[in-house]
């Protein structure tokens, strides 16, 4: 097959998916079923043959003219590609966890249609060659996940879609203004060619370090930066897959992934740290990280707390981003799919935890690690993965962030890192420590807000499942982050392209 | 032809205008139009026109007025218009319409005052066209002061006519009664008549349904 | 009657009038024998966007074509370029699809045969008129097409006979008629200082000056009210809320647009360097975005925001006068081809919206926002339709009001001229307002549910077909703004 005849097949995997899906009627349940693994599964073979056509230097490229000086272009390279297999794997595993969890209720059709368009927006944005490219997945991702947010059509979900349309909608305005102007200044800018900004004469430069606040401001809603998270806590109210998926993967990735792409391949890393602006990064990124931390510890309710805890792992990325130093780049990479696994472990456990036993608060989970042992060990591999414990994967992220920091002259960073991982113990110890430790109903002691048994297992098979993967996924990657192709290797890989010419 | 038979004319019709816009009876008010609409065609004829003449009297005087009258309704027939318009005038709308009017005759005052002097429209012809130009622009302030200050939809119409009458006068006096003055002025005629009639169809229907013989929301139907 | 050309005429002429004379005898045969089902009225039609399709071709190749009629000692120009030729396809593929829906929506409405058969030789009238605008080169024949236009747009809005549309149309007669006379006022001055009628001879013969200036303001008065342009749109919502959907579809989508193609037309060629005047257009089209999507946020019913947001979307046709005045080349080519996309793309999603929105309320019985909640289960595929053209209103990616919006910003920002920026960033979060408010209204779960009337297939089908073009015209812009970028501006 050839390159650009690849990536189409990718991208249109899902898309075809989600029209046939929307196509189909809403009873056709098994039919829906098949064709939602079968794409997924089928692209992500089709992304894992690009991987290892990547490796032994293959091009994938497809491009065709939209405007004069500006085309549409699909590229896959490194970077895109590692972002295009966390996103396929975990839309595998978490179409199988939907389609347990959605067992059953209305407006399936809808549900999964839009899942397929938001995973291909996904795709399109880690295969996206060019700015125009990039702008145009980024806001489609904003439209297909809307009606995912708002998917219970409760009064409390509406709203909390009207504040993520609020947020996303002026951060896209702002992207595409500041993006305008760069192609202004610039023309057409592709992802690969680093120089073209560098070439502007000095008295561009003011203008070039007020575009990259407005651009970091737009990227940064998604990405959930402090002040710009407001949307990330109130779409909580979605269903768990869909919490999974914008927390993990399609929403808050995208907008760390446009964060990297811009400094990496927009600005161009040497341009950034020339221009200064690498240190405003990193103290963006501490803030949050700290704030996320703080106020995920205020958090009474299990899926909120979680929401705060991805404010602040987010903001790793960026922290990696920020510091100058193919160190800090592998953390920032490789914490982009490790917080990616770990995150939705924990989604996919508190889901678990809804569905079988109606506990939804902190408190109430007294003793679960006795009634749903597999879901709470991997809940367990998760929160300490966050911490940053060896031998979860986390645990690297942290290590090469704390090397980088010292590597960029910013030691002070290593503050940062260790407060946030004392705050990561002090608000997931204790979870952990109700789960196994403390007497609950099934010790006789109080009862369950609302106990279901879903299925002979623990819970529901289509949901653990999914839950005990992204854990072994989360322990594997830090286990065997030496073998090629895990996550840290080809982080390793994109920076040895990034940093030796 | 001599000025002053020019004079006459151009007076006349500005006469006739006027009492056609002025007059709350209708029925007369409708009588006046068809006057006014032949002395057009008088005016036509004059210049040369005779087609545009014809026209004018069959489409702008025959045909118009059978429509005027058809929307006043015989008085025998089911739901006639009351021949006397009653209504009162509110105030809300009226200055943004009166602004409109004058900038619109303030504008075509100052070109008119214009074009001659820098076109290559001929002096002694000029002359001659003077009086039209300034009865069209008489005309034409007349049936704007009515369209912006009636709300009877019959004398709207009227007012719509008598102002189409005044820019056709301003379009020969400007330009002369050369072919492509006569094709405008006759797809204009068309035009005049085909919404003439609509309107009084229109107004017919209106009155037949709630009685109402202006456009202006009552309280009744405001949204 | 009319005698030919001086010249015999070429085959591409022959095939240009007879794809605009078609439709009036279409029409005609259809007031005799109304089509009951969809099929034979696609395939009836389907020939002439064919033959529009291999006119731009020739175009593209040989260049545009003009000619000239004489009819009783007047002559009459016309002209094919590429511009003319894209907009006469869109025509007839919105006329087309509109035809095709109304054929549905006489039977989903239960509208008597008889009332209904005269929107057949309407459209016909219309379609003829759209054409004739497309491709007239002189004042007359302008005139006359954009009167025939304005009558059978009446005429359309009437049908429905109900006391409001019937006042809704009474007003927009009277409106339409004041307006057909400023713009004769405005022929009448230019034809007193040059003697011209014909585009061309006017472009070369009339200097800049009072007399030009005045005859520009009233044409341009006349033209901005039939267009329905902030402050003299007043006319436009009663009618499209009280219309019958394909009419209102239409005329959204074209009617208003004819105006401003007109407007542009002249412009361009009396007072390209007008500055001042053009900037005053351009705050119009600002006001209008502003003020019709603040109306469209807070109209109770459905229809009536799909009317406002009209409102709101003509404003950023008016952008270009500014873009175009006096700046660079590289600025006016980007503006010209965003206003064309923009005008494109409006005009395809602003169909299928009012056929969406005409479904939906069609289907459901109710016409209010806040009756809506349930549609999302009931009636998704409308709700689709509306979404998917309500992305090219927004302006997001990827569709025609997307590249547009990039091309119009691109252009705003390399001329310097930043109010327009934040009017464009303004206007999308408004409309983004607008349409989400409906959908906000339609995924409300807790309803009581209510008869659901089944609509023909094709209906839905139509609208959606529409939306889509308008979707991929975003990514696809390349071919026709490569023809109008070859062209240049007149």
């Amino acid at each position: 097959m050839s390159g650009a005849l690849l990536l189409l097949a990718t991208l249109g995997t899902s898309l075809v998916a989600a029209v046939v899906i929307f196509l189909l009627p809403e009873r056709a349940f098994r039919a829906r079923t098949g064709i939602n693994l079968g794409a997924a599964l089928v692209k992500l073979s089709l992304v894992a043959w690009m991987v290892w056509g990547l490796s032994h230097g293959r091009e994938y490229v497809i491009e065709f003219p939209v405007l004069e000086g500006l085309a549409f272009v699909l590229r896959a390279d490194d970077l895109g590609i590692m972002f295009a297999g966390l996103s396929s794997l975990l839309w595998l595993l978490t179409t199988i966890y939907a389609i347990g969890y959605l067992e059953d209720s209305p407006n399936r059709k809808r549900f999964f249609g839009f899942f397929g368009l938001c995973v291909a927006s996904t795709l399109g944005i880690s295969l996206a060659g060019n700015l125009f490219t990039f702008l145009v997945f980024y806001e489609l991702l904003t439209l297909s996940t809307y009606p995912l947010v708002v998917h219970r059509g409760t009064s409390k979900a509406l709203a909390a879609g009207k504040v993520y349309l609020r947020f996303t909608l002026t951060a896209g305005m702002g992207l595409m203004v500041g993006m305008v102007i760069l192609h202004v200044l610039a023309g057409d800018i592709r992802f690969g060619e680093r120089e073209i900004l560098a070439e502007l004469g000095p008295e561009r430069r003011p203008l070039l370090v007020g575009l990259f606040w407005v651009l970091i401001a737009g990227f940064g809603v998604k990405a959930a930066l402090v002040p710009l998270h407001g949307w990330l806590p109130r779409a909580m109210v979605a269903p768990a897959p869909v919490s999974a998926l914008l927390h993990a993967v399609a929403v808050v990735k995208a907008g760390a992934f446009g964060i990297v792409r811009l400094v990496y391949d927009v600005y161009g890393i040497e341009l950034s740290a020339e221009l200064g602006l690498l240190y405003g990064l990193v103290v963006v990124a501490s803030v949050t990280i700290l704030f996320g931390s703080l106020r995920a510890l205020a958090q009474q309710e299990l899926k909120p707390r979680l929401a705060y805890s991805t404010v602040s792992q987010v903001s790793y990325i960026v922290l990696g981003i920020g510091l100058f130093g193919p160190l800090g780049t592998i953390a920032a990479l490789s914490h982009l799919l490790h917080q990616g696994l770990m995150k939705i472990t924990l989604f996919f456990c508190a889901g678990n935890y809804a569905e079988e036993l109606g506990i939804h608060r902190i408190d109430e989970l007294d003793g679960a690690g006795r009634r749903m042992p597999l879901t709470s060990l991997a809940f367990t591999v998760g929160a300490l993965g966050m911490i940053g414990l060896p031998p979860v994967v986390g645990f690297l992220s942290k290590w090469y962030l704390g090397t980088g920091a010292i590597q960029a002259g910013m030691p002070w960073v290593i503050i940062v890192l260790v407060a946030s991982s004392l705050l990561n113990a002090a608000y997931f110890l204790p979870v952990l420590g109700r789960l196994w430790f403390r007497p609950g109903p099934d010790h006789g002691v109080g009862a369950w807000p609302e106990e279901r048994r879903l299925g002979r297992l623990e819970t529901h098979g289509w949901l653990l499942v999914p839950a005990v993967a992204t854990a072994l996924f989360s322990l594997m990657a830090g286990m065997l982050a030496g073998m090629p192709f895990s996550p840290l290797e080809w982080a390793t890989r994109v920076v040895n392209a990034e940093y030796l010419p | 032809m001599s000025l002053s038979g020019e004079l006459l004319a151009a007076g006349l019709l500005v006469v006739l205008a006027a009492s056609c816009l002025l007059d709350r009876y209708l029925p007369r008010a409708c009588l006046a139009f068809i006057a006014f609409a032949l002395l057009m065609a008088l005016a036509w004829w004059r210049l040369g026109a005779p087609w545009l003449a014809l026209a004018e009297a069959v489409m702008g005087a025959l045909l118009t007025g059978m429509a005027l009258f058809h929307g006043l309704g015989r008085p025998g027939s089911r739901s006639p218009l009351p021949p006397r318009d009653h209504e009162g005038r509110p105030r809300h709308q009226a200055p943004v319409r009166w602004l409109a009017a004058l900038i619109w005759l303030a504008l075509a005052g100052m070109a008119v005052w214009g074009v001659p002097g820098s076109g290559e429209v001929a002096a002694s012809a000029e002359v001659a066209r003077r009086p039209l130009l300034v009865a069209g622009l008489a005309i034409m302030a007349l049936g704007l002061w009515a369209f912006a200050h009636h709300h009877h939809l019959l004398r709207r119409l009227l007012a719509f006519n008598v102002l189409g009458s005044g820019v056709f006068l301003l379009l020969a006096g400007l330009a002369g009664p050369v072919v492509e003055v006569q094709g405008l002025i006759l797809v204009g005629l068309m035009v005049a008549l085909v919404g003439s009639v609509l309107g009084a169809a229109l107004l017919r229907r209106l009155h037949a349904l709630d009685g109402r013989v202006t456009l202006e929301t009552g309280p009744e139907t405001t949204p | 009657m009319s005698a030919p050309l001086d010249a015999p005429p070429s085959v591409e002429a022959v095939v240009l009038w007879l794809a605009l004379l078609a439709p009036p005898l279409l029409g005609l045969a259809a007031w005799r024998l109304p089509p009951r089902r969809m099929l034979p009225v696609l395939l009836v039609g389907t020939p002439l966007p064919l033959a529009t399709l291999w006119l731009l071709h020739r175009v593209s190749v040989g260049g545009g074509l003009e000619g000239a009629w004489s009819l009783a000692g007047l002559r009459l120009h016309w002209h094919l370029d590429g511009l003319a030729g894209l907009l006469l396809l869109l025509t007839q593929l919105l006329l087309l699809a509109s035809a095709a829906y109304a054929v549905g929506h006489r039977r989903a409405a239960a509208v008597p045969e008889r009332t209904f058969a005269l929107f057949w030789p309407l459209l016909g009238g219309l379609a003829a008129a759209l054409g004739l605008i497309w491709v007239a080169a002189d004042l007359l024949t302008l005139y006359a097409a954009l009167e025939l236009m304005g009558l059978t747009a009446v005429g359309m809005m009437l049908l429905p006979g109900t006391g409001e549309a019937l006042l809704a149309g009474m007003r927009y007669l009277l409106y339409a008629l004041v307006g057909s006379l400023a713009w004769l006022l405005g022929v009448a001055l230019l034809l007193g200082a040059t003697g011209r009628l014909d585009l061309a001879g006017l472009a070369a013969a009339s200097e800049p000056g009072a007399v030009t200036g005045i005859a520009m303001a009233l044409l341009a008065a006349g033209l901005l009210l039939k267009a329905a342009i902030f402050p003299l749109h007043g006319w436009l919502v009663p009618v499209h809320a009280s219309a019958w959907t394909p009419v209102s579809a239409l005329h959204g989508a074209l009617v208003v647009k004819a105006s401003f193609f007109i407007l542009m037309q002249l412009w361009q060629r009396l007072v390209p360097e007008a500055v001042a005047a053009a900037w005053l257009l351009g705050l119009l089209g600002s006001l209008a975005v502003l003020w019709g999507g603040l109306q469209a946020c807070r109209a109770s019913a459905l229809k009536q925001v799909v009317a406002w947001s009209t409102v709101g979307q003509l404003g950023y046709l008016m952008l270009a006068f500014p873009l175009l005045a006096g700046t660079s080349a590289a600025v006016a080519t980007l503006a010209w081809q965003a206003t064309w996309l923009q005008l494109a793309g409006h005009a395809l999603a602003k169909a299928a919206m009012f056929m969406a929105a005409g479904n939906l309320v069609l289907a459901d019985g109710v016409s209010r926002l806040t009756d809506l909640a349930g549609a999302c289960r009931q009636l998704p595929l409308a709700l689709m339709t509306f979404g998917i053209a309500a992305v090219t209103l927004m302006g997001l990616p990827p569709s025609a009001g997307f590249t547009a919006k990039w091309l119009l910003l691109q252009a705003a920002i390399l001329a310097g001229q930043w109010p327009w920026v934040v009017v464009l960033v303004v206007g999308t979060l408004l409309t983004a307002t607008y349409v989400f408010r409906v959908f906000r209204c339609a995924f409300v779960e807790a309803s009581p549910r209510h008869e659901v009337r089944p609509l023909p297939a094709g209906m839905d089908l139509v609208a959606l077909l529409l939306a889509l073009a308008a979707l991929g015209l975003g990514l696809g812009a390349e071919w026709p703004l490569a023809l109008l970028r070859e062209e240049g501006m007149p």
